[in-house]
């Protein structure tokens, strides 16, 4: 296990992170966007995972802030899930582009 | 005797007719007005008080009062504070006659608003003594951040009280005010915040005393900027030109009652901020813009009074008027002696007695005649003797009749300035022409000649809109008679000021 | 007697007072209330007259504010000068509350007429006791309201309102003039006292250029307040007042106070010759150029206005030439002849009902004690020898003569002509000949009006006996006492002058009495062809159209200027600030497309720019 270095996991949680912005900021279709920012989340939680045990000064806090983030995690995605179903009820589409509300 | 307390319930005093309000019915008219009234006796009962206090020859540091406020503690538990604001009110002679002035027009405001105010009694009370509030604190503060709090607690109630019940173009007015004495007071906030985080003070006489020291952590530069900030930001108060604008369409759109208020006390905040900030806190400064602020005065000075030649609507007059007035105050002060200082003094609680009688009188014109246009009137003196008569004593005080306050004023501002910059002042003197020119047009145009409408009903003041004028013509006059009654509490801030402008 | 002699301004002062308060009620007993106190002022006076002859000069004095470490005080002093001119004031003022009693009765302002002229002879004896000059100044600003009131007692009257605002503002003209140089004065001499400031004029504290300055320039508040040329149109259009304040203000006290100031003042002017010789050049012309108008003039209080303003210009000229004496002389003298003049024109007009000389005629017959009256009164004011104006007169053109202006000597003996015809042509137009109108109920006027005519009639003949060259300088020896700046209380001039005098003035009712009585000479003889000459004068040289062509078009011009500043460019400059901030609002809010993508990347990127700069300056931003 140990011979995997740390820059490593920081790598992967980069490619993570990038992919899942990437996704949010250009899909039109909204729910590949709240796939994306679960991506980003999870990206974090590696890089939180891994400082605790690569950090300066080791311990569990990385790994326990770890797990509420996906807990966290699942109530934003449920909770984002419910607006996105009522606004498909409402303006039938899911289409991000036409969610421009917040302009007036 | 312990009179640490006084202070605090004089400036919150109002606050109990506040409280009262707030549980009365809102169509309880006269109880209303009852009530509003009456919140306004306690302050002044307190200001006189402390004026006789004062003149039995009694410490005026004795309503001194400094308690712990607010506190910054430093990073890592450090036990000494880290800077601390005080809860500090204080009472100089300066500001106890500013007070007493505060006092005095507040309750007769109040009086003129249980006359003037047609709607929504209980908000505008309400509004009302929270502005007296902020109006006694402006003046009792000792630090600038309580100053600063009062100052803008003076704001927000204004604003309403314009918006709300003022003529027609009230909310123009509204705005227009809120939005330059907002910009001003921001001014003053990055001010004060730079003294605060270079000193780490706020109280006015110890910032005084360390910019006195020459080794203060302020550059010459810095405090000179400082100062020309503190000039912009009570410059629009003042109103110094060109900054007035906003100050022409509040004294025409807001109601008489607080424009009275308005025009004898908010104005003179910032003369009050010029004299104790400016001069008080950089004297060396002050000295170097002198000659600045002496042709910013006369510009004032004789650019209302040309303005106020030619205005068809007596309240334009008298806003032009107020411009031309408050050139006197800038005059005295770039004198920077004591006389000029003391004239200007007498001149902010002149025209805030004369103010208040003249926009009172308009109230009462335009009540009875739905017209303030000189145009319209004319030969009122008939119909009206009594008011057409304090009209004219009003009008004959503003432009300076010795006997009566605005003399003594103008004399001083100009004494002082005659000694230092004889030239500017001489130019400013026109102004006293012109003063006589733009005012007697204005009021004999209204009460001489022939009536151009026949008014009916009954005209003449009465009964309780006695009160007001009575009593504000008769202080105009003891100051005009004998001045010592308000230059006796001023000589010893004179004396500090004088102090620290090493003359 | 002379400690109590703050109470004679006091008792008007009082008198205003109950009549401002209780007047509505007192009504027609106003008047006794204004008599009463106006009475106690007169007999203190003369007490205080009597006690200055035999001690000397009384004065005392508080302090009345104070700035800092330097203390103006108010109080009061007699002097020869001011228990004089006491006497003057409270007799003239007691004289004009008598005969108004009958004058304005049933005037439905009648206690506020007599409150306003309480409040006059209160500041007109405050300021002829005053010890300083700001005192001065402030019962010299309390005159000029007292007349203004006055003046504008007829408020209805259009004319009354247009008079007494111009008498205002043109006497604060002046006033501006006199407050600069109470000031300029305060600062050379660290003093308002009047013994103060001579002391420091005499001990040469203050330079030579100083005192020039500032003495002009309290002259110039002379020249507003005693109408002297230029400032002298408002005293004309001041008739449109009362007639008996017109002969207490604008005749025998308020426009004297000019001549009192430099009176007052007179070791301060004496110090520069520059400011003497201002005063009589300005005097000199004022004498001739009044006396000139009011030989056409039609209104028999106009005629009498523009003589009391060449006669104030006489008492400048003597003053300028060094002639302390003889102007004060003449202004005690002036002050009773003009005073009956006016009274007795006033009697004239409330039998007739009209001010027009042309209307007038053959009221001599009608009015048997006005009549003889004010044929005295002219008598006086022309010179005619053995009336009081005679010596005053005469004093004035020796003083002239001797103070070596031959040039102003002469034109003032050309005024004392006019004076004499244009007098006489009032007299004659007036009280002889046949009625050019249809009047009816031309009566005499009641006993209250006769009498204090009379008194003065009495005093125009005998109050010249006091100085005169021939029973010895009484008044004149008593005035310079122990104060040699005044000079001496009697110059001897050539025995020619007073001949001369007399030649002219009589010369000057011999013409008149050709002209209008007689009707052997035209009377256009003088203006010959066309009517140039008479119609300049008539119109009173255009003076009061050349300003309001000059200085009152360019004050309403540069306020219009102003006004296009204030509208345009300081309310513009606010629109633009204004129009700034909106426009970079549209366009920030045009940059939120609502599309939370678009944020996102604006937001990610930023923060990407905010990393790299941070890493670029190598952590802090200093």
């Amino acid at each position: 296990m140990s011979s995997v270095p740390a820059s490593a996991f920081l790598a992967l949680a980069l490619i993570l992170f990038c992919i899942g912005l990437y996704g949010a900021l250009t899909k039109r279709n909204t729910v590949i966007v709240l796939i994306s920012i679960e991506l980003m989340l999870n990206a974090v939680n590696i890089n939180l995972v891994t400082f605790s045990k690569y950090g300066i000064a080791p311990s569990i806090t990385g790994q326990v802030f770890a797990l509420f983030a996906i807990s966290v995690a699942a109530a934003e995605a449920a909770v984002g899930l419910a607006i996105l179903i009522s606004l498909y009820r409402t303006r039938k589409t899911v289409n991000i582009d036409e969610m421009d509300t917040m302009k007036n | 005797m312990n009179l640490q307390s006084t202070l605090s319930i004089l400036v919150f005093s109002p606050l109990l007719g506040i409280i009262v309000l707030a549980f009365l019915p809102k169509q309880s008219e006269k109880l209303i007005k009852v009530v509003g009234f009456l919140a306004t006796i306690p302050a002044l009962l307190i200001a006189l008080a402390a004026y006789l206090h004062f003149q039995w020859g009694k410490d005026l540091a004795d309503f001194a009062v400094s308690k712990a406020w607010i506190q910054f503690r430093g990073m890592g538990g450090v036990p000494e504070p880290f800077f601390s604001v005080n809860y500090e009110l204080a009472l100089s002679g300066f500001q106890l006659v500013l007070v007493v002035l505060t006092a005095v027009v507040a309750t007769l405001s109040a009086l003129a608003a249980a006359k003037f105010v047609k709607k929504e009694w209980k908000g505008y009370f309400m509004l009302f003594l929270l502005l007296e509030i902020g109006m006694l604190g402006v003046f009792t503060a000792e630090n600038l951040i309580l100053f600063f709090i009062f100052f803008e607690i003076t704001l927000i109630p204004t604003f309403f009280l314009i918006g709300k019940w003022g003529y027609f173009e009230k909310e123009k007015a509204a705005y227009s005010f809120l939005i330059y004495n907002g910009l001003g007071s921001a001014v003053l906030l990055i001010v004060i915040m730079i003294l605060f985080a270079k000193t780490g003070t706020t109280n006015i006489e110890m910032l005084a005393q360390i910019m006195a020291d020459p080794s203060a952590p302020l550059s010459g530069d810095l405090k000179l900027g400082l100062l020309i900030s503190l000039l912009i930001a009570f410059g629009v108060k003042l109103p110094i030109f060109p900054l007035h604008s906003w100050m022409l369409k509040v004294h025409v759109q807001a109601p008489p009652s607080v424009v009275m208020i308005h025009s004898g006390i908010l104005l003179k905040i910032g003369a009050y901020g010029l004299i104790r900030f400016g001069m008080g806190i950089f004297p060396e400064q002050f000295k170097t813009l002198s000659i600045l602020i002496a042709i910013l005065g006369v510009i004032n000075l004789l650019y209302g009074a040309f303005l106020a030649f030619i205005q068809t609507d007596f309240k334009m007059v008298l806003a032009y008027s107020s411009i031309s007035h408050m050139g006197i105050v800038l005059i005295g002060l770039a004198a920077m002696n004591e006389a000029g200082v003391q004239g200007a003094i007498f001149q902010v609680i002149s025209h805030g007695l004369i103010s208040a009688l003249l926009f009172f009188l308009v109230g009462v014109l335009y009540e009875r005649t739905d017209t303030s246009l000189i145009g319209n009137l004319g030969g009122i003196a008939k119909g009206m003797p009594i008011a057409a008569g304090f009209l004219l004593a009003g009008a004959m005080a503003s432009l300076g009749l010795p006997g009566m306050s605005g003399f003594v004023s103008e004399f001083m501002a100009f004494l002082g300035l005659f000694k230092e910059l004889p030239w500017i002042a001489a130019v400013g003197t026109i102004g006293i022409i012109m003063t006589a020119a733009y005012l007697l047009r204005a009021v004999l145009g209204m009460t001489y000649g022939k009536s151009h409408r026949e008014f009916t009903g009954v005209l003449d003041l009465k009964g309780v809109e006695l009160i007001p004028v009575g009593v504000l013509m008769l202080l105009i006059v003891v100051i005009g008679v004998f001045p010592s009654v308000l230059s006796s509490p001023l000589q010893t801030t004179l004396e500090t000021i004088m102090l620290g402008i090493g003359g | 007697m002379m400690e109590n002699a703050w109470l004679i301004p006091l008792f008007p002062l009082l008198s205003f007072l109950i009549l401002l308060l209780f007047g509505k009620r007192l009504k027609e007993a106003s008047a006794y209330v204004g008599i009463l106190l106006t009475l106690a002022s007169l007999v203190f006076s003369i007490l205080v007259l009597f006690e200055r002859f035999s001690e000397p000069t009384y004065s005392t004095k508080f302090d009345w504010l104070t700035i800092g470490d330097l203390h103006l005080t108010a109080g009061f002093e007699v002097n020869q000068l001011n228990a004089l001119m006491l006497f003057i004031v409270s007799l003239v003022s007691f004289l004009v509350h008598t005969y108004s009693k009958g004058y304005m009765n049933g005037d439905e302002r009648f206690p506020v007429f007599y409150a306003y002229l309480g409040l006059f002879t209160f500041a007109m004896l405050g300021l002829v006791i005053s010890p300083n000059l700001l005192q001065t100044y402030i019962f010299w600003e309390l005159v000029g309201v007292g007349s203004f009131l006055l003046i504008g007692f007829y408020y209805y009257k259009e004319e009354a309102k247009a008079a007494a605002k111009k008498a205002f503002i043109m006497t604060r003209i002046g006033d501006v003039g006199l407050f600069i140089g109470m000031i300029l004065l305060f600062w050379e001499t660290k003093s308002f006292e009047y013994s103060e400031i001579f002391a420091a004029v005499d001990a040469g504290a203050v330079s030579g250029t100083m005192i020039t300055l500032t003495a002009i320039l309290i002259f110039i508040g002379a020249v507003g307040k005693s109408g002297q040329f230029p400032l002298h149109t408002w005293l004309p259009d001041a008739m449109e007042g009362p007639t008996p304040v017109s002969a207490l203000i604008h005749a025998a006290t308020m426009v004297a106070a000019g001549v009192y100031l430099v009176a007052a003042l007179f070791p301060l002017f004496a110090a520069s010759k520059t400011a003497l010789l201002t005063i009589a050049v300005i005097g000199a012309f004022t004498a001739i150029f009044a006396a000139s108008i009011g030989l056409v003039q039609t209104d028999i209080k106009r005629v009498l206005a523009y003589s009391t303003v060449s006669q104030l210009g006489y008492m400048m000229l003597a003053l300028g030439s060094a002639g302390y004496v003889a102007g004060v002389f003449h202004l005690m003298t002036h002050a009773f002849f003009k005073a009956l003049l006016f009274l007795a024109a006033g009697s004239v007009i409330h039998a007739v009902h009209t001010q027009n000389i042309e209307e007038m005629g053959g009221l001599w017959k009608k009015l048997k004690l006005t009549g003889p009256l004010f044929l005295i009164g002219t008598l006086a004011i022309s010179g005619v020898p053995g009336l009081s104006g005679f010596f005053s007169k005469d004093e004035i053109l020796v003083a002239a003569w001797e103070g070596g202006h031959p040039i102003l000597f002469f034109l003032a003996l050309i005024a004392a002509f006019m004076t004499a015809f244009y007098m006489f042509r009032l007299f004659f137009l007036v009280f002889t000949g046949e009625a050019r109108s249809e009047q009816k109920h031309v009566h005499e006027s009641p006993n209250n009006m006769t009498y204090p005519m009379i008194l003065l009639g009495v005093l125009a003949v005998i109050a010249g006996y006091v100085n005169t060259p021939w029973f010895g300088s009484f008044l004149g020896d008593w005035l310079v006492d122990g104060n040699p700046a005044l000079g001496h209380g009697h110059v001897e001039g050539p025995i020619w002058i007073m001949i001369a005098a007399t030649v002219v003035s009589l010369a000057g009712i011999y013409f008149a009495y050709l002209m209008y009585r007689k009707r052997s000479i035209a009377r256009n003889t003088i203006s010959g062809t066309g009517d140039t000459l008479h119609t300049i004068l008539l119109n009173k040289y255009y003076v009061d159209e050349f300003y309001q062509l000059t200085v009152v078009a360019f004050t309403k011009g540069l306020s219009y200027f102003l006004r296009f500043i204030d509208v345009f460019l300081v309310e513009g400059l606010v629109k633009g600030v204004v129009g700034i901030v909106q426009g970079l609002g549209r366009t920030g809010s045009k940059m939120q497309t609502g599309q939370v993508q678009t944020y996102g990347a604006v937001a990610f990127f930023s923060l990407a720019l905010l990393v790299v700069i941070f890493a670029l300056t190598g952590g802090y931003l200093r």
